[in-house]
């Protein structure tokens, strides 16, 4: 068997009378880049806001290595060590490529009152938040303004942030929306290699096609339930699966 | 030196360290304040009434005098928690007028008469009047300039820039919101109380109306004139809103009206302000970046 | 008992004429999500307008209308000149922004118009009443029956009628409006015009009301006004009137009744503080 990094169990949220999500059970195996693939408002988004402390469960537990942390807020959960990224990009937008990632490498220090008093732009710091963004083919891009960039840099400064924190797993969501076919293939290559460096990766995606290419294992959320899981190609020929996009297809597709 | 300029360069002076601290506020945490001038006038009764009721020297009561600020800042900071923005704006408001009304109708802080007699400040046995007390000033002024110019270059610094630009995006990086801002509002509503303090024991004789809404917009207007969140531009904005008034006093009738239509056409046309991002003065005094950059 | 009467009628009064000022504050948020605070100084000057039309024409008919064009004027300058190109920005620059220009027009009418109090010796054509031992002047029927005309009028805009629904439209999403064929521009101005023209009544009906007309009569509304708004739930109408009609009675009353260490014109901002901390988005706000 292999390590559960995270594990879900029974996690339920309920707005009013919607069950966004309900009673799902989910485990995230270290080293995997596991794909959240449902049709939209499947509850994927609301799953996610979850795990990354957004929104606090309706029942059910989520622990991340052993550590129970729902319930916590999201600096809290990003504080043990889960790096997300936004479906709507959020860049610090007045501040620099660097200096975005050298935010987040505050993450070990936010916590703790006589911590934040050294300085924010010293040299280690510089070359360690370098060293992110070469990873992430960005280093040229170092000293522009993050608000001016376009849209898949964007996506690929919010990995380098979610990099900085999460040591073991990040979260994408949705980083493969909008983008143009080179970015995406790109982007394939850039989060296979983020697995290879032994961080756990789980994906949002409602494009099926990178998921399946993508994803050693993928999980199907509609209308909240977990409907399958499996390896990408059990996945393709799950007939539920198949009814759920099916039955949805031109609403995805508008969106 | 002139005495008349001593007065002037003195108020400008309490102002500008009262304005950094609205700046950190406002500036840096991107929490709209319209109510610093109650956090001013907060100081300049604790100072007043500590100096003049209990008995203690100016030197005494400033340690307190900060503290209190700084916690009565965390109480009043607590709705920027919960209140989007427009209603913090107002919120705010409302803040400067009930500590207003307080100081104005509670027996104890002296009613419509204020509080007078408030002793002057001694340094080394020696009393510091005119010149003296400027220096005093100035020196508050630089610590308050070099906390915040510390403040930029730290952690905690740049954890409540990150608020300001994005708030779920700075939680996903471990940034407590609720932990930043009320740092921002505690070191902002300390630096207030400092200002006050001195204020208070420069002018010797203070009533309720000395804080009221208006300061409270003089205050803004000398950040945004300058350019919010810069480290120059609080100072800036003292400076020119304290000697505006002054120049236009030949045009008695029309002074103040010069004065807001110049708030309205800098708003208008710069509402970065003067130090900001795109503005007039940056564009003189930088040049064009080396290297074809945009 | 009969005081208690006659201060609730007072206060009803009060209540009407916050109401009257409240709209049009509440109906610029709802657009353009702006504090307009300079409202209050459109008020002010609808006051002096309808002043200076009554002493000319002695017609209390064209004091009001004129009252109401030049504010109507005042109201879209406004918007156009200063709003309108600042909506890009933050919300406190266009809020900075409105609090200089309520100044400039306070200090204006002070040089134009002189710093002292001028009376406004009018008579409204209403009735008098007698209810009960209590009598209602012939100026506190007119409060109420124009209020409460012009209250029916705009709910019969805003309900009934395509303008209407192209302002809720508006209000909704400017780009979206716009993408419907609603010349959105067109209606952020009619909105300022019809908020700016009930200012004008308002500031008539005071000046009747307390025979004075003064240049700074604007500045305890503009920020009452505002925590109105908020107790209402930021840009909703029905909001605005219930919350104003409560503040004038509560503050009537209290003056007459209660021996409470704090004025009156900080009673508006408790109130909206109590109301902030119990509901975050107000009394008919939605989130």
């Amino acid at each position: 068997m292999t390590d559960t990094l995270l594990q879900a169990r029974g996690l339920s949220k309920h707005f009013g009378g919607l069950k966004a999500v309900d009673q799902v059970d989910l485990d995230i195996h270290t080293g995997e880049i596991l794909g959240l693939l449902g049709p939209n408002g499947a509850g994927k988004t609301v799953f996610f806001n979850l795990i990354s402390g957004v929104y606090r469960p309706t029942s059910g537990t989520v622990h991340f290595q052993g550590k129970r942390i729902d319930g916590l807020p999201s600096h809290r959960v990003a504080a043990c060590g889960v790096g997300r990224t936004f479906q709507i990009v959020k860049p610090f937008a007045s501040l620099t490529v660097l200096e975005n990632v050298l935010v987040a490498r505050g993450i070990t220090r936010y916590g703790t009152f006589r911590r934040l008093w050294g300085p924010w732009q010293s040299k280690s710091e510089t070359r360690a938040a370098m060293k992110i963004l070469e990873r992430v083919g960005m280093a040229e891009l170092a000293e522009r303004k993050a608000g001016l960039l376009p849209l898949g840099n964007l996506r690929r400064l919010e990995i380098a942030r979610a990099l900085v924190v999460g040591h073991q797993l990040i979260l994408l969501d949705e980083s493969f929306s909008g983008l143009r076919h080179e970015e995406i293939s790109q982007l394939e290559t850039l989060i296979r290699r983020i697995r290879d460096d032994g961080i756990t990766v789980l994906l949002i995606e409602h494009n099926m096609r990178v998921t399946m290419g993508l994803c050693d294992r993928i999980v199907v959320l509609d209308h909240g339930r977990k409907i399958a899981q499996g390896k990408p190609q059990d996945i393709q020929e799950n007939d539920l699966v198949i009814e759920a996009y099916l039955g949805s297809r031109g609403g995805r597709h508008a969106a | 030196m002139d005495a008349y300029l001593i007065t002037i360069g003195t108020l400008i002076v309490i102002y500008a360290i009262t304005v950094y601290g609205l700046n950190v506020i406002v500036g840096y945490a991107g929490q709209i304040s319209l109510g610093h001038a109650a956090f001013f006038g907060i100081g300049a009764y604790a100072s007043a009434l500590l100096t003049t009721k209990a008995g203690l020297s100016f030197w005494e009561a400033l340690p307190i005098v900060i503290l209190l600020s700084g916690l009565i800042g965390i109480v009043l900071g607590l709705p920027s928690l919960r209140l989007r923005e427009d209603f913090l704006a107002i919120t705010t408001i409302g803040i400067n007028f009930i500590v207003e009304a307080l100081f104005l109708y509670v027996p104890y802080f002296g009613g419509a008469l204020g509080i007078g007699g408030i002793p002057r400040v001694f340094l080394f046995g020696i009393k510091l009047k005119g010149m003296a007390f400027f220096l005093l000033c100035l020196s508050f002024l630089a610590l308050v300039i070099f906390i915040c110019w510390w403040f930029t270059r730290s952690w905690g610094g740049v954890a409540c820039f990150a608020l300001r630009e994005e708030e779920s995006a700075a939680a996903s990086v471990g940034i407590s919101p609720v932990r930043f801002k009320l740092l921002a509002f505690v070191i902002g509503t300390m630096m207030a109380g400092l200002g006050g303090a001195l204020y208070a024991h420069y002018m010797r004789f203070i009533s309720a109306t000395d804080f009221s809404f208006p300061m409270s917009i003089t205050f803004l207007s000398m950040i945004v004139l300058g350019g919010m969140g810069t480290l120059w531009g609080p100072l800036l904005g003292a400076v020119l809103l304290g000697i505006l008034p002054e120049l236009f006093r030949p045009i008695v009738d029309y002074r103040i009206l010069f004065y807001t239509a110049l708030l309205l056409v800098m708003i208008r046309f710069q509402p970065a302000g003067l130090l900001g991002e795109g503005s007039i003065v940056r564009k003189w005094l930088i040049l064009k970046p080396a290297g074809g950059r945009p | 008992m009969q005081l208690f009467f006659e201060q609730l009628l007072n206060g009803i009064a009060m209540g009407s004429i916050y109401a009257l000022v409240t709209l049009g504050l509440a109906l610029v948020y709802g657009i353009l999500r702006i504090l307009h605070v300079a409202h209050a100084a459109v008020y002010t000057v609808g006051a002096y307008a309808g002043l200076f039309c009554y002493s000319y024409t002695g017609s209390l008919l064209l004091a009001f209308l004129g009252g109401m064009i030049f504010c109507s004027i005042l109201g879209v300058a406004i918007e156009r000149l200063v709003y309108y190109p600042l909506l890009k920005y933050p919300p406190y620059v266009p809020l900075i922004g409105s609090i200089a220009i309520m100044l400039s027009i306070e200090e204006i009418c002070r040089l134009v118009a002189g710093p002292y109090i001028l009376t406004f010796p009018a008579t409204l054509p209403f009735p008098e009443f007698q209810l009960g031992g209590v009598t209602i002047s012939s100026t506190l029927t007119a409060v109420y029956v124009i209020t409460t005309v012009v209250l029916g009028l705009l709910w019969f805009i805003s309900t009934k009628t395509e303008l209407g629904l192209a302002m809720r439209a508006t209000s909704q999403d400017i780009p979206i409006a716009d993408a419907m064929g609603i010349n959105s521009h067109a209606i952020v101005s009619i909105a300022f015009v019809i908020g700016s023209s009930i200012a004008a009544i308002a500031g008539i009906l005071v000046g009747i009301y307390y025979n004075q007309v003064y240049p700074t009569m604007g500045t305890v509304p503009a920020y009452k006004t505002l925590a109105l708004i908020v107790v209402g739930g930021l840009g909703s109408m029905p909001g605005a009137v219930i919350a104003s009609m409560l503040l004038g009675v509560a503050e009537t009353l209290l003056i007459g009744y209660a021996d409470i260490p704090l004025p009156r014109d900080a009673l508006a901002f408790i109130a909206m503080i109590a109301v902030l901390m119990w509901r975050s988005e107000g009394l008919m706000g939605s989130k």
